[in-house]
């Protein structure tokens, strides 16, 4: 009874006025629903407001923290909860830094050609395997999902890259962590639940499996392509562990997060007991504000792009494709 | 998506293989990508697996390193510590299946339920951010609330009400870890309720409740009946990581509760195989997790189908 | 598992390592030698020691026992540095070198190194390598051979490193440069002194080129806050014993005003019972730590002193990263610490959070109060540099020349240029010290050329002269407890089975649970008898058979 029936739209834009009115008619409770209960209303917004503060007041001292001054982290013993001394000296210090702008620049090159190649490739295998019965699906998913717990380690995995001359090389920050089995199972999970009649259809006009991805599948299905997409984006953003196998010593390099790590060990001094004598930092920024400072720097691209993933996260979208 | 899915179509079992071959070359045509990446990044460095069944020695490299067959694993077996680890790890991993689980879910779902769209994004797009944060520090936020010099207990200690010991209390070690996970992972698991909710047809709500039926009717027999191939994929794929409860965190909490509470089978890979050089101990280590996942999620997987789930892969 | 996190814990035992017998294990595959160097073999390949006769120290180095010294102090910097080298000591030669960093990676090519290059007279691209992660980083590239010509590899991490290993294969043998009186054509390397070299011979072959050679290596102390305890009329040299010092605790502790005693002690302070810190040698007998009475002792007192409620509650839940933080604010007024930190920069640090921030570390004393107070030593360097065995004959006489420029004496023109850059560029003098200039600070300020060869340490914090004071009178008010721990600067091989029984983790994550109050004694006890019996007892025999009866004690 619950065969879910999604029926695409394959025009991509819709024209504003139609997607405003549509806007303003889903802030209004559907007739059909019922008004509801004052004790659901007040649980609801108790759950979520405080689903909301325990996430907010962490994020608010980290935030405080990162422009705190080294006194106010210190009269605090660590993290800031309260006001005290602000400066915004930790982000002078950062951006100030060339290093960290061509790391950016690294980055954002990583991500988005890493996380292109990696939803191509996920987007054809999740769709290679989704049409159920067909010729060694399962032996190749089984291939696939081995690799998900089984794993040669550290060690011959660098060497397999470095043999294939990856070392020092771009692609040996990329290639290595492609495919992503989670994200292909999630994929493909969607996928199988693309409606048989739609592709059945399609199939009779003669449209070959190639087309039926393009014309069908994904048009239908593009929440969870954004969702993918962003898991991908984001493990390419966070990545940093293949930078210190493959590039270790080559600085200009270095993708954002490498750089922020080094930052972060700022703080941190060197093991052992070392009598270095001159050449010892000038301290300026505390350290810890320092470390929030690049907590805070890694997590602002993510909320820049979070809207345009939660575009396709809305409830209805399809459907009101299909009335429209 | 409980229904089960048409036979591929047009193509009745018993076909010869060349003639699926031919209809499915495309399908296959389009996994070869992915598989050859798998294949050279991931099945290549298999080899490292034989370090396992021998005194690996890192500078001599596997093939000159002594083979000493299964004797890492019969020490494996016979150490109290391992099997110390793989209890708490099983107990752990049951802990957060029972609390965990369920929380993504139930919070999409209610996510779901609010009308506004500028407060359903606002939320949205807070409650994944803890996700970016590193363990070390939403270990120290937790410290610094509730540790025992932490917000709560300081004002305890003020009002002369006694203390209050939760970061370092071993019996209550397992119930902190999750309510750690929760805070950080279960905004960003919502994620892929939410694109499953998505898919559903609002049409089947406004047919349902022209019906009569009620709120939790509807959820019961429209939303849950959405969302199952997504949950019951990440249910396996859950008990197929079964053991497998995090390793930052509890390296990070370990001096706080003590190794007895904080071992789990990938802190005690860690600091009895390669901390201590040992690392054939812990490929040994490793390797016998990596068999009993397998075995889990080949489990898992089997449930799935008796419960007449996809699963993985149709049965 | 996450990868970072394995390194940051790496680290946070190499300073407990740091302070053992500098071993390197190696695995049972191929027939390499185990044991340690042979007396006439180390004798032949140590360098001759000819000290340096310029710099005139304000506060001069004061003797104790063999190889035990306080570091010279200066209290201010030449203003005309004195030139050691003459002409640029390469000949043009382009080389790599990698240098591990904590810190900020200055740009790559900028104007510092093009300078130091120019001054140097070769092309030596410097790649100063995120110090965190440099345990994992070096195994990948001598797994995949591909060291640089130049490399830094600090002792405490010669067990991940295989240094043993590595000595012969794909590091240079020095010997043929520099032993006996070879090294005079160095001289400023002939001014470091012997026990520095010492950590850089591996059977019987000189490899390592020591930075920042110490006399006084201590692993750590006890430091205190001095402005506070000061101002409370509570002087230092009042805590002859335990019991002081606990006494000390239930007097400074103000639970709800935030403020607890202690922090961390164990680590820096289990030795004032007696206790060694690891081996002993007793009528010729070798005993382990774990056997010993004096360690049950000291466990028992911070067992008892974890429950006492005088020590803070972030230190008993090991969250060790803010630490430092809480001894700034006061929140921490007596903790254990590496020497590493009593520098400017905590200075600094310290009177940002609190004007009257001073750092103190209490006289090593005895538990009872009675015996002799005893600090162990650590081996005279922890930082050593290695050349590729590639390079030839003239490549290595090439950078040895470099090397020679680098270890130029403080106060010194090749020092000032290595150490604070180009005048006017990187620094200017304030009141006649070296101050950097932001340029400085972003590309000298973090060092990297003398990780790959330094002089002998000195003290010297400009424009804190307090610390230079403080930290001279503590090194010298303690010099005489200097004591050399059986092994001393020996450099031990030994098969990964008894390496793993050294380590013994089951016993020391015991302990941990002991003095943080969550283990008793006993269980402790239990821990020992059950290593003992699995690999301890092997070990100990494996010790005595191949270290202790063929190569001695170190002495």
């Amino acid at each position: 009874m619950t065969n879910v029936l999604t029926i695409g739209r394959t025009d991509g834009k819709r024209d504003a006025a139609t997607r405003a009115a549509r806007r303003r008619a889903r802030a209004a409770r559907p007739p059909w629903e019922e008004p509801p209960t004052t004790v659901g209303q007040a649980a609801k917004g108790l759950t979520l407001g405080g689903m909301l503060a325990v996430i907010l007041v962490p994020l608010w001292i980290v935030v405080l923290t990162s422009f705190s001054t080294p006194g106010a982290v210190n009269r605090a013993g660590g993290l800031v909860i309260w006001p005290d001394g602000l400066t915004a000296e930790a982000y002078r210090q950062m951006l100030s830094d060339s290093t960290v702008l061509t790391a950016l620049t690294v980055s954002l090159g990583i991500t988005v050609v890493g996380t292109a190649l990696s939803m191509v490739v996920s987007v054809l295998c999740a769709y290679g395997l989704s049409r159920p019965r067909s010729l060694g699906h399962r032996s190749i998913l089984v291939l696939l999902i081995v690799t998900m717990f089984v794993g040669g380690g550290l060690i011959p995995t660098f060497l397999v890259v470095t043999g294939l001359g990856g070392y020092g090389q771009w692609w040996a920050l990329i290639l290595p962590g492609s495919v992503s089995v989670f994200n292909i199972l999630v994929l493909r999970a969607f996928y199988s639940e693309t409606s048989s009649e739609l592709i059945d259809a399609a199939r009779m006009d003669g449209a070959g499996e190639w087309r039926i991805l393009g014309s069908i599948v994904l048009p239908t299905s593009r929440a969870v392509t954004a969702v993918t997409a962003l898991f991908y984006a984001v493990g390419y953003w966070n990545s940093f562990f293949n930078v210190m196998l493959y590039m270790p010593t080559d600085a200009e390099k270095w993708p954002l997060q490498y750089v922020l790590l080094t930052y972060v060990n700022r703080g941190n001094g060197m093991p052992g007991s070392v009598n270095a004598g001159f050449g010892s930092v000038q301290t300026q920024t505390a350290p810890l504000s320092l470390q929030m400072a690049v907590v805070v720097l890694t997590l602002v691209p993510l909320v820049m792009v979070y809207p345009f993933v939660q575009k396709h996260l809305r409830t209805g979208v399809l459907t009101g494709a299909i009335k429209g | 998506m409980t229904t089960a899915q048409p036979e591929r179509t047009g193509a009745p079992e018993g076909l010869s293989l060349r003639h699926r071959l031919r209809r499915d070359r495309s399908l296959i045509l389009m996994t070869v990508p992915a598989v050859v990446l798998l294949l050279v990044f991931n099945y290549l460095p298999l080899f490292g697996l034989a370090t396992a069944f021998q005194e690996y020695d890192p500078l001599v490299g596997v093939w000159q390193s002594e083979w000493v067959g299964f004797d890492q694993f019969s020490r494996l077996l016979g150490d109290a510590m391992f099997w110390h680890a793989m209890t708490n790890t099983l107990y752990l991993s049951f802990v957060q299946l029972i609390l965990f689980f369920p929380i993504p879910i139930a919070l999409a779902m209610l996510l779901n339920t609010v009308l506004s769209e500028r407060t359903r994004n606002f939320i949205q797009s807070v409650v994944y951010l803890p996700h970016f944060f590193s363990w070390v520090l939403a270990i120290t936020i937790f410290q610094q609330m509730l540790g025992g010099a932490g917000a709560l207990n300081q004002f305890l200690r003020q009002q002369d009400i006694g203390t209050w010991d939760i970061m370092t209390n071993p019996d209550t070690f397992a119930l902190l870890v999750t309510s750690q996970s929760i805070w950080k992972e279960a905004g960003w698991g919502i994620i892929v309720f939410l694109a499953a909710l998505s898919a559903i047809n609002t049409e089947l709500y406004e047919a349902a409740a022209a019906d009569g039926a009620g709120r939790f009717r509807r959820m019961w027999h429209i939303t849950l009946p959405g969302l199952r191939g997504v949950i019951v994929l990440m249910l396996v794929l859950r008990l197929g990581n079964a053991l497998s409860v995090g390793f930052e965190q509890f390296l990070i909490q370990r001096n706080a509760v003590g190794h007895d509470a904080a071992d789990v089978l990938d802190t005690f890979s860690f600091y009895y195989g390669i901390a201590t050089g040992d690392y054939s101990y812990g490929a040994a280590a490793g390797l016998f997790k990596s068999v009993i996942s397998l075995l889990l999620i080949w489990g898992a997987n089997r449930l799935a189908h008796a419960f007449g789930d996809d699963g993985l892969y149709r049965k | 598992m996450n990868r970072r996190s394995f390194v940051n814990a790496a680290v946070s035992v190499a300073g407990a390592a740091a302070m053992t017998p500098l071993l390197s294990a190696c695995g049972g595959g191929a027939d390499r030698k185990t044991g340690a160097n042979t007396e006439a073999g180390l004798k032949s390949a140590l360098p001759a020691y000819v000290p340096s006769t310029s710099g005139k120290p304000e506060i001069p180095s004061v003797a104790g026992g063999p190889d035990a010294a306080t570091d010279p102090a200066y209290l201010s910097y030449p203003s005309a540095p004195v030139t050691t080298v003459s002409g640029v000591p390469g000949k043009g030669g382009s080389y790599t070198a990698v240098t591990p960093l904590w810190g900020t990676v200055p740009p790559a090519g900028n104007a510092f190194y093009q300078a130091m290059n120019k001054a140097l007279g070769v092309e030596l691209t410097m790649k100063p390598t995120d110090g965190n992660n440099y345990a994992t980083i070096v195994p990948t590239m001598t797994a995949a051979k591909k060291l640089p010509d130049w490399i830094q590899l600090p002792s405490w991490w010669n067990p991940n490193f295989n240094l043993g290993g590595l000595a012969g294969t794909q590091l240079a043998d020095l010997t043929p440069y520099l032993s006996g009186d070879k090294i005079k054509k160095y001289p400023n390397l002939a001014a470091i002194p012997t026990g520095a070299w010492q950590v850089g011979v591996w059977g019987d072959k000189l490899y390592g080129i020591p930075c920042f050679s110490s006399k006084f290596v201590v692993a750590g102390t006890t430091f205190y806050r001095r402005d506070i305890l000061e101002g409370r009329g509570i002087k230092a040299d009042q805590v002859k014993s335990a019991d002081d010092l606990l006494s000390l605790g239930k007097e400074l502790t103000d639970a709800k005003r935030g403020v607890w005693a202690f922090g961390d002690l164990w680590t820096y302070l289990y030795t004032a019972w007696g206790a060694p810190l690891k081996w002993k040698v007793d009528n010729g007998k070798l005993v382990h730590l774990f056997e010993t009475q004096e360690f049950l002792e000291a466990l028992d007192w911070h067992n008892r002193l974890a429950a006492s409620g005088y020590v803070h509650p972030d230190s008993l839940a090991g969250d060790n990263a803010n630490a430092t933080t809480r001894f700034y604010s006061g929140k921490v007024l007596i903790d254990g610490g590496g020497t590493g930190v009593w520098k400017l920069s905590d200075h600094q640090a310290g009177i940002a959070a609190d004007p009257n921030y001073r750092r103190g570390a209490f006289n090593v004393f005895a538990a009872d109060g009675k015996s002799k107070p005893v600090v162990y030593m650590g081996a005279s360097t922890a930082i050593l540099s290695y050349l590729n065995a590639d390079l030839k004959p003239a490549q290595i006489e090439e950078l040895l020349s470099v090397a020679n420029y680098l270890a130029a004496p403080y106060g010194s023109a090749e020092y000032t240029m290595a150490n604070f850059g180009v005048e006017g560029v990187h620094h200017t003098r304030v009141n006649g010290v070296p101050t950097f200039t932001d340029e400085g600070q972003k590309a000298v300020q973090s060092q990297t050329f003398p990780f790959l060869a330094s002089p002998s340490a000195v003290i010297s914090n400009p424009g804190g002269d307090i610390v230079t004071k403080d930290l001279s009178a503590w090194q010298a008010d303690n010099v005489q407890a200097l004591t050399k721990p059986p092994f001393w600067g020996m450099n031990i091989s030994m098969p990964q089975a008894m390496a793993t029984a050294e380590a013994a983790q089951a016993v020391s994550d015991t302990v941990q649970d002991c003095y943080r109050g969550k283990k008793k004694v006993s269980e402790v006890q239990e821990a020992v008898a059950s290593w003992r019996s699995s690999s301890g007892d092997r070990l100990k025999g494996w010790m005595t058979e191949n270290v202790l009866n063929k190569y001695g004690t170190g002495q």
